[in-house]
């Protein structure tokens, strides 16, 4: 184990006690300030059977991105759009909360904040994925699974999938109308597109007034709310907050400033780690 | 026959590797901090996650508990982009539930399940690239993971598969192209200072006077491994185990 184990105290007993004693001095457990972010390391390119991959730590949590193209007839009703298909998967592996089975129910709700986030941003222009009209275009298939959950799962599902999907290079396909072949070559291959950056950032209010930022595992099990705030560049994309206790204005805009703050440290992270990637 | 041109004229295979030459092994325990142990293992290309809950209460049916003995809960999933073409299930077909049950087997061979009575032991592998040997890597992660966890085994359980090149020479830890060439493939799961095999699959056929070879080699290979997976642990003991102890690692911050 990472961690020794610690005998039985009050962070075990009444834990929302050995929390508050905690921020009544300002300061959090594990050293941190109330709104201090934990330290985030990229690696890219690191998963050779997938077109695009990208492994995302923030502070324990890790979250890997595997994108595999395939091809297929566009939609009728949008002949020249390809598909983003994303998937969030929580095994059991990453936190003991989650069973062998079906998706639970937080892998669904992830899912789908991810596929909105993907939609609302316009990181991809999914007409870039099309490659005849009517007849042939790319299907992305995004898969992010946790392998350690402790906190602040939606911030790293979206650096990840950005950061995998700037490694994309798909292969040139050559498509016959008349003889309905598909020829792919697998040497030249271009990279996809990427229009914007969107970053999450999550925080969380415990006893319903005090604002963490970045939360653990821990902290998001003893807080009252939680809400997650999605820019990109020096726009704001969308903000969740699935109900939980109610913030002021002043904390809602202290949180958007403080995710645009981290966007700009976020985006220069993923290019540094690309460029390492390409020499 | 197939499995012809596994060896080349100068006795190199088809990743430059000699015929009793294993891939590259790397790997680390205590990856994760939520699993009570953790481990990631890479041979060659093929990269596996290994994590281990428990021993902890049986969850699900109680009729399950055994009164004597710790019950032991394994499950494999590949990740949909581990392989050249997307899997579609990840787990739950029905090559995961086989793969499942035959790392259950092998590891329960192992563990010492008597230490543990009327509890569950949880061990979740998960493929993150796969070139050859998911088995073997699985085994040896979990081994790793199991040992990162504190909880008791008689000895390493260390897996290694082995096949014959060009008719009568054996090769050991083959990749995911010599796996599909044709050639026999043999799978054996061992306790390797005893000797005791837990488990042994075969392939496709080959004569059975070559059988002793090919199996002396896979024995040697998981010999091999073996000394390379305890290396590691005695490397992650000195070095993250010591803090505790109040022993400074030899470290320059």
């Amino acid at each position: 184990m990472s961690m020794e184990k610690e005998p039985v105290s009050g962070r075990t007993i009444h834990p929302v006690k050995y929390y508050r004693d905690f921020l009544a001095q300002n300061v959090r457990p594990d050293g941190r300030s109330l709104q201090t972010f934990r330290p985030v390391s990229i690696n890219v390119g690191s998963i050779k059977t997938a077109e695009g991959s990208a492994i995302v730590k923030i502070g324990n949590t890790t979250v890997v991105c595997g994108i595999k193209a395939e091809l297929a007839k566009p939609k009728a009703e949008e002949p020249n759009f390809g598909y983003l298909v994303p998937n969030v998967e929580l095994p059991p592996l990453c936190s003991p909360k989650f069973r062998p089975g079906p998706p639970s129910d937080q892998a669904q709700v992830s899912s789908n904040f991810i596929a909105e986030t993907l939609t609302n941003s316009r990181c991809i222009d999914l007409r870039d994925l099309c490659i005849v009209s009517e007849h042939l275009a790319w299907v992305l298939h995004c898969d992010l699974i946790c392998l350690d959950h402790d906190g602040s799962l939606l911030d790293a599902c979206v650096i990840a999938l950005v950061a995998a999907l700037r490694t994309v290079e798909l292969p040139h396909v050559l498509y016959d109308a008349e003889a309905e072949k598909t020829v792919v070559s697998a040497e030249k291959r271009s990279k996809l597109k990427v229009h914007s950056e969107p970053v999450a950032t999550t925080y969380t209010i415990f006893d319903d007034e005090i604002l963490l930022t970045d939360p653990t595992n821990e902290e998001e099990s003893l807080s009252s709310g939680i809400m997650t705030v999605v820019v990109q560049g020096d726009k704001l994309c969308s903000v969740h907050k699935p109900g939980g206790s109610p913030l002021t204005d002043a904390q809602l805009q202290e949180c958007i400033n403080g995710a645009m703050k981290r966007a700009e440290h976020i985006n220069k992270l993923i290019n540094t780690a690309l460029k390492s990637h390409e020499t | 026959m197939a499995g012809m041109h596994l060896l080349s004229d100068q006795g190199l295979r088809l990743d430059g590797r000699r015929a009793n030459e294993l891939r590259q092994i790397r790997c680390k325990l205590g990856v994760f901090s939520q699993p009570d142990g953790s481990a990631y293992l890479e041979q060659g290309n093929t990269k596996v996650l290994a994590a281990v809950y428990g021993p902890h209460e049986i969850r699900g049916s109680r009729t399950k508990s055994l009164h004597d003995k710790a019950l032991v809960n394994c499950q494999y999933s590949m990740a949909t982009f581990s392989t050249g073409e997307r899997k579609r299930r990840p787990r739950g077909d029905r090559k995961s539930q086989e793969m499942s049950m035959h790392l259950r087997q092998a590891l329960q061979a192992a563990i010492r399940v008597e230490v543990y009575p009327r509890s569950q032991i949880d061990i979740f592998v998960e493929v993150l690239q796969a070139d050859g040997g998911n088995y073997c890597a699985c085994v040896n992660a979990a081994t790793l993971a199991i040992m990162d966890a504190g909880i008791p085994m008689k000895e390493y359980m260390v897996a290694c598969t082995a096949s014959l090149g060009n008719g009568d020479v054996p090769l050991v830890d083959i990749s995911h192209l010599e796996e599909n060439s044709g050639g026999p493939n043999l799978t054996v799961a061992a306790l390797p200072l005893s000797g005791q095999v837990a488990l042994m699959e075969m392939s496709q056929r080959f004569h059975l006077d070559h059988l002793p070879k090919v199996v002396e080699c896979a024995l040697q290979g998981c010999r091999d491994i073996h000394q390379i997976l305890d290396q590691a642990v005695r490397r992650h003991i000195e070095v993250s185990g010591a803090v505790g102890w109040g022993i400074r690692p030899q470290v320059k911050l």
